[in-house]
């Protein structure tokens, strides 16, 4: 997974939390890598993937960090929610349980992370209609009444996959516009970032980091 | 085996291997495939050497000079060898799982650098006495049994010397004092700090000077054939020691008096029931104090400290001084960085950028593996441990891993015998190739990312929030966003709440948003719009107000002249990491920072005058 030169203005936090096996980690990997991993194991603790996209024209770079689903493993995944500055909260369309778990992720979130935090809610396994469970309709409603973002999604096909990354970053960016995000706090999930060449490593170029520069 | 199966990656950055050299058999085909093949080998299993020229050379080849600084470093507790990136090392401990940037409050409670910057916090919130009295009692109770224990230690050697036939038992409760001074004992109970470790106390629990026994000490002494001058040490003694009982007596009235008594000025919260119980043990019946009677009433301050203040205190300024403090106090562990999940996130983008991702995966990986095993003490399902071990088996050790980095044969195998144990893996499963994939971001990685932008834009937002929210502090909203519109684009104001001025300002950030954002709290300063650095005036510089000596003629063109190719310049710069400069910029606007906060102190009572360095 290659990234593209530096040239992205932020970076946002992001976190991927819901029970296990509604295929938080084949979002991750449909995104990043544009491929469905058939097979994938569970994931062990924590893993974070990145990708750059480009939001309102700006290039921004998102750090996914995707967390194990498993009921043991959610205490060490809880310290990785704080100063994320987005969250996918993901259930299975097609399983009832993992959607009636959502207030306890939602819990969590809400509580973990900061109050400006942009939780969006994907219904993944929108290829397998034959199997839904749940209806979008009241799965829109569960969404409005708490406040978040909603979109059905399928990992397998890619369908929705980009565009719920993007509806979040467009909201953070969003809330960066109105102020209501701080962008210098050190919890806000976002790392604001010079078009230069990163620190400690030298390109051969000779564009100059720009340090403390106070003319 | 299958060697010769694995996919020998060219650029293999994170690459770790153990000191053990272990040479592969060569393989049975051609010439040249068992070449390639053991070259394969061993780059992946080969001796240290090898690990430092494949990590060198994956660092734009101008690590040679980089690796050669880090083998001069002291490695006092590394083997001298780099390539033991940990084998021997003493320096990793499992149970390292905290950053001095992330706290809760027992941490904060007994945290000398955290004190002062929590309790400024709880001062604002008017809620201070709160922390006052747990100080208090908390030294209080660690010195009163100091003094107890510090008592029946020298009962014990006074009967010892007073005896001439040795073991006699009733000697040994003698409350008399050693000729030692008491004052040698930490008397300031009424200091917040605590001196004394309290953890071998509770063996002490059952010697309680004083308490009679069968056969009266008191009586027995004068019958001793002890010196006429010990007789008369003896009554000195003891009367040393009552005045060290009484004193523990008078702290505790006196920490009631302020703190629990409904007569005091703030009381803490505390039902009467409790109040009671305290008194009751001060006032114990055998005329002792109960060292532990504040033990109660403290752990209720505490959770009211937990619940109600301490969310808003980690995202108050406050902390993030108290971070900024750490971070600059020129020791940072790589334990400080991940832990703390905002440092973790710029350490995260840094190791992304130095393609050495997979180390930090692995580690966070197995080191959570590990910790929700551990905390199972024992009661987890051994097949399914054996499944999530397995997968990060398959994924960075085994021969086809998808991902692999680079571990030794020898660690190959002790991971093969620790997941296949009968009952399933042990929490400590992991521990060795964790040991070194620690030691290789600490020694590696850490030195880069401490000194690269990355690290120094955590920086700069930590300050910066600091900086908005005393700018809050000090000046109204709407004259403040004004002014700050008026200077330079990388201020971002008041940041935290939701002032009307804080909109202008930071869409006004944006727009300016390529431009570089650096700290600048100089830019703060108004006389720095005014001031004309080269202007000539026949001086080279001038001494600001900080003693900083400000150069103002040009350096000489000698200066800036390249030395030597832009190979040793660039081996130059990643060595030194970022300019010295730029270090040095940092290090003076954090001086700044300090000094101004310094001031602020003094000038406490005026809060209108703001001093804006």
């Amino acid at each position: 997974m290659t990234t593209a030169p530096y040239n992205y203005s932020y970076i946002f936090k992001y976190i991927i939390i819901g029970d296990m096996g509604v295929g938080k980690s084949c979002l991750l990997h449909q995104f990043t890598e544009k491929k469905f991993m058939a097979d994938c194991p569970h994931t062990i603790g924590v893993e974070f993937g990145t990708r750059i996209m480009e939001v309102h024209g700006q290039k921004v770079k998102l750090q996914i960090w995707d967390t194990a689903g498993q009921e043991r493993f959610r205490a060490v995944t809880r310290s990785y929610y704080r100063g994320a500055a987005g969250a996918l909260m993901v259930y299975d369309i097609t399983r009832r349980s993992t959607y009636n778990h959502l207030s306890s992720w939602l819990t969590d979130a809400r509580n973990l992370t900061n109050p400006n935090t942009v939780i969006i809610l994907i219904g993944n396994k929108a290829d397998l209609e034959a199997q839904r469970d749940v209806t979008y309709e009241e799965a829109k409603q569960f969404a409005e009444e708490n406040g978040l973002l909603f979109l059905e999604a399928s990992a397998k096909t890619g369908e929705n996959v980009e565009e719920a990354f993007l509806e979040a970053a467009k909201r953070i960016y969003q809330n960066i516009q109105d102020g209501s995000l701080d962008l210098n706090a050190a919890e806000s999930g976002v790392q604001h970032k010079p078009s230069a060449p990163p620190g400690g490593r030298l390109n051969s170029d000779s564009q100059p980091a720009k340090e403390g520069c106070s003319c | 085996m299958s060697f010769f199966k694995r996919k020998a990656k060219s650029k293999e950055p994170e690459r770790v291997t153990d000191a053990k050299v272990n040479r592969a058999p060569a393989s049975p085909n051609s010439p040249s495939l068992a070449l390639r093949n053991h070259h394969a080998i061993q780059e992946a299993a080969g001796p240290s050497h090898v690990a430092i020229n494949a990590i060198s050379a994956n660092m734009d080849s101008f690590a040679r000079g980089r690796t050669a600084i880090l083998k001069k470093q002291p490695s006092h507790m590394e083997a001298a060898h780099f390539g033991d990136l940990g084998h021997s090392s003493v320096n990793y401990h499992p149970q390292e799982t905290r950053s001095r940037l992330s706290k809760t409050v027992d941490h904060v409670l007994r945290d000398n650098v955290a004190i002062p910057h929590y309790m400024h916090f709880m001062e604002l919130q008017g809620a201070d006495h709160l922390v006052r009295f747990w100080l208090e009692a908390e030294s209080f109770r660690s010195t009163s049994w100091s003094r107890v224990r510090a008592h029946s230690l020298n009962s014990v050697k006074h009967s010892t010397l007073a005896e001439p036939v040795p073991a006699s038992a009733d000697g040994s409760e003698f409350p008399e004092l050693n000729e030692n001074t008491p004052n040698s004992l930490s008397r300031d109970s009424s200091s917040e700090r605590y001196t004394v470790q309290t953890d071998s106390f509770s063996t002490e629990a059952g010697l309680r000077p004083g308490t009679p026994l069968a056969g009266t000490p008191n009586r027995q002494a004068p019958s001793r054939t002890g010196t006429p001058i010990k007789g008369q040490a003896n009554s000195t003694l003891r009367a040393l020691s009552d005045k060290l009982m009484k004193s523990i007596e008078t702290d505790a009235v006196t920490i009631f008096t302020r703190y629990i008594s409904p007569d005091a000025v703030r009381p803490i919260p505390i039902t009467e029931q409790n109040r009671n119980d305290i008194v009751a043990k001060i006032c114990g019946e055998d005329g002792m104090v109960d060292p532990n009677c504040f033990v109660f009433a403290q752990s209720v301050v505490c959770s009211i400290l937990e619940q109600q203040h301490f969310t808003e205190f980690l995202r108050s300024h406050h902390f993030c001084k108290y971070q900024i403090e750490v971070l600059t106090s020129g020791s940072v562990f790589l334990a400080d960085i991940l832990f703390c999940e905002s440092a973790l996130f710029y350490f995260s983008e840094y190791m992304e950028k130095e393609e050495a991702m997979n180390v930090l995966q692995f580690w966070l990986a197995a080191d959570n593996f590990q910790n929700q095993l551990a905390a199972k003490k024992g009661q987890y399902d051994g097949q399914e441990a054996q499944n999530d071990a397995m997968i990060l088996y398959d994924k960075y050790f085994s021969l086809q891993a998808t991902n692999p980095l680079g571990f030794g044969d020898s660690v190959r195998m002790e991971i093969e015998s620790n997941i296949c144990r009968e009952g399933g893996p042990l929490p400590d499963c992991f521990t060795t190739p964790l040991r070194q994939a620690w030691t290789t971001m600490e020694k590696v990685y850490m030195p880069g990312f401490l000194s690269s932008n990355l690290y120094y834009k955590y920086l700069s937002d930590l300050i910066n929030s600091v900086r908005a929210d005393e700018f809050v502090n000090v000046s109204t909203s709407g004259q403040g966003g004004q002014a700050d519109n008026d200077r330079s684009s990388s201020n971002a104001s008041e940041g935290s709440q939701t002032q009307q001025g804080t909109k202008k300002a930071a869409i006004k950030i944006l727009k300016n948003f390529d431009e570089a954002i650096t700290v600048d709290v100089a830019s703060l300063d108004p006389e720095s719009l005014y001031q004309r650095p080269y202007a000539g005036r026949m001086t080279f510089g001038k001494v600001n107000e900080m003693g900083q000596f400000i150069r103002e003629a040009e350096p000489e063109p000698d200066v800036k002249k390249s030395k030597g190719s832009m190979f040793s310049q660039a081996m130059k710069k990643w060595v030194q990491g970022n300019s010295d400069e730029a270090q040095e910029e940092m290090a003076w606007q954090i001086a700044k920072m300090i000094v101004n906060d310094v001031v602020q102190q003094s000038n406490h009572d005026s809060p209108a005058k703001s001093t804006k360095l």
